[in-house]
Formats: structure tokens, sequence, C-alpha cells
């Protein structure tokens, strides 16, 4: 038992003793802190303040003036309507990516990030490019059924549906893939159709995903400004009313829409935040 | 003393984890520190090591106050439950890590990575991923990597937990041989008493955070001081009595009592009785131990090497008490259900009636 | 779930249904912008992209992406440390503030930039100028685009077994040494998942900019702010060439992005299978 070679070769010991960083767990949280109160907290502070700098009344008119409150009701009615849309084509996506075998899966798979990687803007060109006026879509919409698609309500609408695509479903797919086959086996085979077992089995377990994904993708809606600019600069969603303003130097206009988008964006993420951490708890 | 805790207490919020904890372990020894799951034995390691801060209490390593040191200054080997090699590096890589870190020469290191392979019985393994390892590999390799550096302690926490029964008797084995050839100082924590027998050159027996008996395998099975470590070892019959003079009193029946045991004169007391040491005989004049009294075989069953064999005592109220015997001898006896044996006893141990 | 091949006639509804959705909303465009910006070959995509104020606006968006992808990589990383790692009072808080840029318009964004550092704003700044000019852009694209590496590190950084973390510790690692070798090399592919995303999300970004920037040609003016101006020119041949490059960028992007998050997939299926 004495035959082992690895009888001490010579003292190893530690290299001299390093400031033990304490500091460092400090250092790291302050930077942490520092960097979101800069870039985050600052503008939300800015923005509130400089809205109700001049007091609630000023605040107030340059609220309800008819330009201001059409673009924030226009901008509310087509993220809503968009998000509908979205959450029912979103989960449909996302449960076709999970379930189904067929060729081109994994190109498709790929496709529907392209709006997080397109620049918006990007995106409005090539929705007037396509529906325009003096396209034939866009001349067969508005000549056969009156319907006016690019700087009108239906355009600012496909260009959310573009934008808002990959939200609902990046939220619901995870979830669909960690779903327990055996759930759905149980119930086939207990007799439950396809759609029962979508109904009863899948969508309880997607629901949160599903609800995270809408929301997300609505709030994206409402800051949206890239792709509505191009599509329709008139009428005028919140975004563009609020360029509009900041540009003709009517500050004070500008910063009451914006306290108003950025109080609903500030509940979204709170609802998300409490979804989420519900669904992880 | 190469390990010295003294008074380690840890707790989360409200809950004791580690309470009071006071132990000394010589050089060269092999300490099992034995628990069921979340009894503290783990939580205890990682005080030692310094993963975990102590809320009080000193710890020294090798005549070295630690206690306030972290982690990277205590010169300890920690070997975890799931290997936790580093998985972007080699098997080599892995093992030089820490002479690495104490900027040791490249020749020595490669020297040292080739021993510690060799020792392990991985030569040739050092280009290998641990993926590409099984599972008792990478526990070889994991403990290799812990003994590089020559460590003034070595731990391990459940080291052979993930392991299939077979691999983990041969690894016993192997590092058996490693920690005596080395003279390593080691703490090995499990909740198996097999491997803590197997293994140990004392056994510290942890529940509910607390140190409850400290001692050779063979003390603590035969003569421990406390109820929880009588059950915890293995089956026990337990039979209340009362210690006066120089006898237990079972109901009816008495017993010598048993050297050492003074100190419960007049007490009462529990009789502690291993399966194995029950002995049972047709005829009266056949037991060679301390007579119990006549009992009714009430179950026989197949337990592996040994027959399980179930007494119910005439006279008596207590428990019926658990039997194991040979096969050989249940056949010669003859003993089915309701046949009447004589019951003895070759070996009994007392604990105080209201210890832990 | 389970992956099944179509069968019933109500699979393939659902399917074709999903199908004609993604060729509608994502392949119709960009096959139209393709092929007006390509009406006349490449001739002309490529002598629009070489005029001097084409290629300084590309110059801008370049330089101050990377400053912006450089920033929040740094940032992000400790960011993504911190509310995994640490447990400290207003954690949760720090938590949200995280996502705001996700819901907070670009040009609200860009507006309090102007309310701040603007003509008659809180802190003027007497050195060098930020609103209309460089640090503007920079500032603006590097708040849309904050959140992508902490959340995509974040998770990874979760999840990731801390116990080789302290197997490091006992064998006289230090933090940094054990954060190089030990940590980084796991949440790699996260980092740059997170990198890809907030470099598409910089280098896309137009609201912010457009407000902030003022969009002054051959100054100011980025590759998005081109096009716009482009299309207010009646230049379309300009603007269609920059968004076919945008575009064209995208797709590689999105390219690497599936391939990153298969690397990551292998690498995790690749170590559960062999533990």
């Amino acid at each position: 038992m004495t035959s082992y070679p690895l009888n001490p070769t010579g003292n190893i010991s530690l290299p001299a003793r390093r400031t033990q960083p304490s500091w460092g767990k400090w250092g790291l949280r302050f930077a942490a802190i520092i960097y979101l109160a800069a870039f985050v907290a600052v503008p939300v502070i800015v923005i509130n303040v400089e809205g109700l700098r001049s007091g609630w009344e000023l605040f107030w008119a340059s609220l309800v003036r008819p330009a201001a409150l059409n673009a924030i009701w226009l901008t509310l009615w087509t993220a809503a309507l968009m998000t509908v849309i979205n959450v029912v084509m979103g989960t449909l996506t996302a449960y076709v990516l999970v379930s189904y075998r067929f060729p081109g899966k994994e190109i498709l798979n790929t496709l529907v990030d392209l709006p997080f990687a397109i620049p918006t803007l990007v995106t409005g060109v090539m929705l007037v490019l396509l529906y325009g006026p003096q396209t034939p879509i866009g001349s067969f919409f508005d000549k056969s059924l009156g319907i006016k698609l690019i700087f009108a309500p239906p355009g600012i609408i496909i260009a959310l549906l573009f934008v808002g695509y990959p939200f609902v479903i990046r939220a619901v797919q995870p979830v669909l893939l960690t779903l327990e086959p055996n759930q759905q086996d149980a119930a086939q085979t207990l007799g439950a159709s396809d759609w029962y077992t979508f109904r009863r089995v899948i969508f309880p377990a997607i629901r949160p995903a599903v609800v995270t994904g809408g929301l997300l993708s609505f709030a994206r809606a409402l800051g949206e400004f890239g792709a509505i600019v191009i599509v329709a600069i008139r009428p005028q969603v919140a975004t563009v009313y609020l360029y509009g303003q900041v540009e003709g130097g009517n500050m004070q206009a500008a910063s009451a829409v914006s306290v108003v988008l950025l109080l609903i964006a500030f509940i979204i993420t709170l609802t998300v935040d409490l979804v989420e951490s519900r669904r992880h708890a | 003393m190469s390990i010295t805790l003294d008074k380690i207490t840890k707790s989360y919020g409200k809950q004791i984890i580690v309470n009071d904890v006071s132990l000394e372990i010589k050089t060269g020894e092999l300490f099992v520190l034995l628990g069921a799951s979340g009894s503290g034995k783990s939580t205890l390691l990682r005080l030692i090591a310094g993963l975990l801060p102590a809320d009080n209490g000193r710890v020294s390593l090798d005549g070295r106050d630690v206690t306030d040191l972290p982690p990277q200054e205590r010169n300890t080997g920690f070997v975890f439950q799931n290997y936790s090699l580093f998985r972007q590096m080699t098997t080599a890589q892995n093992i030089g890590f820490g002479l690495d870190i104490r900027k040791q020469p490249r020749a020595l290191v490669d020297k040292r990575v080739n021993e510690l392979l060799q020792l392990i019985g991985l030569d040739g393994l050092g280009d290998r991923m641990p993926w590409q390892l099984s599972g008792g590999q990478q526990q070889r390799v994991a403990l290799a990597r812990a003994l590089a550096y020559q460590p003034s302690v070595l731990l391990l926490d459940e080291p052979f937990g993930a392991l299939d029964v077979k691999i983990r008797a041969q690894l016993r084995q192997n590092l058996r041989e490693i920690q005596k050839a080395l003279n390593v100082t080691t703490i090995l924590v499990t909740h198996d008493q097999d491997e803590a027998f197997e293994l140990a050159d004392r056994i510290g027996i942890i529940e509910g955070g607390k140190l409850l008996e400290v001692g050779t395998p063979n003390t603590l099975y035969r003569r421990p001081q406390t109820r929880f470590a009588a059950t915890f070892l293995g089956a026990a019959n337990l039979i209340p009595g009362q210690r006066n003079g120089t006898h237990v009193y079972l109901g009816k029946t008495s017993l010598v009592a048993p050297p050492q045991t003074d100190h419960l004169s007049g007490q009462p007391v529990e009789l502690l009785i291993r399966p194995e040491e029950v002995e049972l005989a047709l005829k009266r004049e056949d037991l060679q131990g301390q007579l119990v009294g006549r009992g009714i075989v009430q179950q026989v069953g197949f337990a592996g090497p040994f027959e399980r064999v179930v007494v119910r005592l005439d006279d008596h109220n207590f428990e019926p008490i658990q039997v194991l015997l040979s096969p050989e001898k249940v056949r010669s006896l003859a003993i089915e259900i309701n046949s009447p044996v004589w019951v003895g006893l070759r070996d009994y141990h007392l604990l105080p009636a209201n210890c832990p | 779930m389970r992956e099944i091949t179509p069968r019933k006639p109500l699979h393939f509804f659902i399917l074709g249904i999903a199908l004609l959705y993604i060729a509608v909303l994502l392949l119709a465009p960009i096959v139209t912008i393709v092929q007006k910006a390509l009406a006349n070959g490449f001739q002309p995509v490529i002598a629009s992209l070489s005029e001097p104020n084409v290629i300084h606006a590309l110059q801008v968006t370049f330089v101050m992406t990377l400053g912006a992808v450089l920033l929040n990589t740094v940032f992000g990383i400790i960011i993504a440390w911190v509310l995994t790692r640490q447990r400290f009072r207003g954690r949760r808080f720090l938590n949200i503030l995280v996502d705001i840029p996700f819901v907070f318009s670009p040009v609200i964004a860009g507006y309090s930039l102007i309310v701040l550092f603007g003509r008659d704003g809180w802190f003027t700044p007497t050195v060098f100028p930020i609103v209309f000019a460089l640090p503007g852009i920079l500032l603006a694209k590097t708040f849309v685009s904050l959140p992508f590496v902490t959340r995509e590190v974040g998770p990874v950084l979760a999840t990731l077994d801390t116990e080789p973390e302290a197997a490091a510790y006992t064998m006289g690692a230090s933090q940094w040494l054990t954060f190089r070798r030990i940590i980084l090399p796991n949440i790699w592919p996260g980092i740059m998942y997170g990198v890809v995303l907030t470099l598409a999300r910089a280098l896309g970004e137009f609201g912010a900019v457009a407000v902030v920037g003022g969009g002054i040609e051959g100054q100011t003016e980025t590759a998005t702010m081109f096009v716009f101006r482009a299309l207010n020119d009646r230049n379309n041949v300009g603007a269609y060439s920059m968004s076919l490059l945008l575009g064209v960028t995208a797709i590689v992007v999105l390219i690497v992005m599936r391939l990153l998050r298969r690397s990551i997939v292998r690498e995790q299926t690749a170590y559960v299978n062999h533990t």
C-alpha cells in the first residue's frame, strides 16, 4: 500500500491571499442599479415630471384635444383587434410548429422570428409596396370592396400583426414543448375528441403563456412607430401624433400623450410580471 | 487534530439546519457523517468547506482556524454527488485545475495528472470529455481532481449516491484504498449505513442538525447511546424494562444487566436486541445465551441469506421479537408458523428509556 | 407534447391555415420588396448604396449599433448576474425595470432625451451636444435594445448548475477566474443569442433615433432614417435598395439566431444524454 506514486512531491501551496471581493458583489449590484437607473428609470421619471410639470389642468387640456384623443383611441382599438387575431393565430402557429411533423418546418420556425430581426420601418415599406393604392391588391380592395388598406386602420392592423406575430408564438411554444404527452394520451383513451382535448387539457396549461404573449404584443403595438409611420401617417396613432408634436415643438402635448402611453405600458409590464411569477411559483 | 469543529451552528430563517456541532477528527481518519436526507449532514460539509458561512462556531483545518476564510483559502478537496466536473474541460484539465490555480509548472502538473489517472485506473483517458465517461468514471475523475493539489482534508458529499449498486461497491473499495494510501483526512457524507460500516473508521450520526453520537461502527451498532442510532443503523428490537441492582427486569423475566450500564441502575430502560443475536431452540437446555422465555412463531419469511422469523413471547405483552436465523438453523428446528420455541439472547444492550 | 404526422383532414386544415397565414403575412411582403428593389437588376441598387451620404449613414448606423451592443452586453451580463445570483430588497423592482424598454415607445424614449439634453432641456450639455448628434443616437439605440442580453443570459444563469462553481472555489479559484473558466463557457451561447437580438434591434431602430437624431443628412442620418427621407424625397430606388440591404441583414441575423439556438439545444441535450 505504500507503493502509490502520489506521496507529496513538494509542498503545494495556494498563491498569496487575494483580496476577497465582497466589494465585488456590491460593485456589480451598484453597476446594475446605476445602469438601469440611468437608462430606464430616468427617462420614465423625466417624461412623467415633464408631463405634469405645468399642472393637471394643462395636462388634461392637452389630452382631451380631439387630435390627441382620436390618436389614443385609434391606437387602443387597432392594438386590441390585432391582439385578438394574433392570440388566435399565434397559438395556432405554435401548436402547428410543436405538434405536426412536416417538410420545411425548420425554415418556418426560423421565419416566424423575422419580425424580431427586420427593422420595423422596412416592414412598413414592404407593406406599402404590397398593399398600397397603386398595387393590384390595394386597388382591388379599394375599387371593388371600397376598403382602403394603406393610410387606413386595416393597414395599421396588418403592420401590427406583422410586428407582433412572434410574441405569442415564442411565449406559447416552450410551454407546449414541455407538456406531458401522457396527459393527451390519457384524454384520448378516455374518448375525448381532439377539440375537447385541446380545450380541457392543452389550453389550460398554456393559458398563462397565451396571456403573457398577448399582453406583450399589445404593449409592443402601443409603442410601434416605424412600420406605422410609413403605412399610415394619417389617420394618426398615438406615436405618430407624438412624433408630430415633438417635431412641431409642442412639448406639452407630447408629454401628456407620453404619460398616458407609459401608464398603460407600465400596467402591462406589472401584469406580465405577476402572471409570470405566479406561473413559476 | 486535522479537523476541529467547535459549536458550529447554521440556520435559515427560523429553521436550524446545523445545531451546535462539535467534533474532532484525527489525521488520516475516514469519518462518515451518517444521516437521513434533511438531517443537515450536507450543510455541515459545506460549512467545513466554506461554501456556506456558519452563523456561529469555529472550524479548524490542520490546526489553522479557517472560520473566516473563503472556500478558496481553506485548501479542501470536495467531491460532489453529481460529480460536477467542468464539462467544457477534458479529464486531464479537470484534474489539473487545482494545480494550475496554484501556479505549478506545466511539467509537474502533467506528471501528477498522469499519476492520478493511473491511481484511479483511467490511464489514457485524459483527453476524454466528461460526457464521454460513464458515471463511475466521472466519479473517479472528481475524486482525482479533489486530491490533485494535496488538500489538507477531503470532503465527499454522497459521492456514490447516483451510481448503481455494483459500481458503488467497487468504488467504495477504491476509495478506501486510496484514502489509506494517501493518508488524507476524510469526511464522507451518506445516508447509507452499509456504506458507513464498510468505509468508516468512525461514524457520526446526525439528525435534526444535531450530532447525536460518534463512535466506531462496531460500538455504534452494538452499544449505541441513543434510540435513533440504534434503529437507524439496522433492525432493532426495543423492549421496555427496568434496571435494578445487577439485573434488568422485563415483566416477570430478568436478565443479567450488560457491563457498563451501572449508571442506568434504578431507571426505566429499553433493552436493545439485534435480530441476529436472538437464539431460538426447541428445548430450553439447548439455549446458550440468556433465557427470555417461551414464545410462538408468528411469521417465517425469506430475507436473502437469512430467514426472518417473528416470535411472540408468552406472558409478555410487548411487541413480537424479530429474529434472523440461517436457513440451516430454520430447517434443523423445523420452524413453522405456530411452532412453540424457547427464546434466548446472545447479546443485548441497554438504553435509557427516555433517550432521543 | 408529441409530434405527429398529420393524417386527418382536420390536421391538414389547421396546418393549411398556419402556412397560409405565414405566407400572406411574412413571405408576401419580402417577395415584394425583393422584386421591387431588383426590378432593374443589381446595378441601380449598388449605385444608390454607394452614394457618399448613404455610406455615411451606414457608417453611423454600424458604429452606433456596435457601441450599443458593447454597452448592453457588458451591463446586460452584470444585470443578469445580479438579478439571478444576489438577493436584496428591490430586486423585483429592478427586474421590472429591465423590461420597460420592451414596452416603452421608442418615440417617447427619444423624446425624453430631448427633454433632458435638448435646447432648454434639464441639463443642456456644454462640452458636446447630445441631441441632434451622435451621442444621442448611441443613447437611443442603447435604450431600445437594453433588455435582450439580460433576458437571454438570465434564464441560463438561473438554471446553471452551481456545483461546478463551488468545486472551483474549493480548489482555490477566485471568483473572477471561476466566472471566466467555468461559468462563461456555459453561458456563452446565451450571450451570443442576446447579442444578436441586441444587434438586430439597435440596427433597425427608427423612432427613437428619428426623434433624437433629427436625421441631418451626412451627419446624424442612420440607415433607417435614410429610407424615411428617401421615401419623402420620392427617391424610391434609394429607399428600396436600403430596405433590401436591411432586410437581407435581418435574414442573416435570423439564420445566425437559429444556428445559435440549435447549438444551445444540442449542448443541453448532449449533456442530459450523458448524465
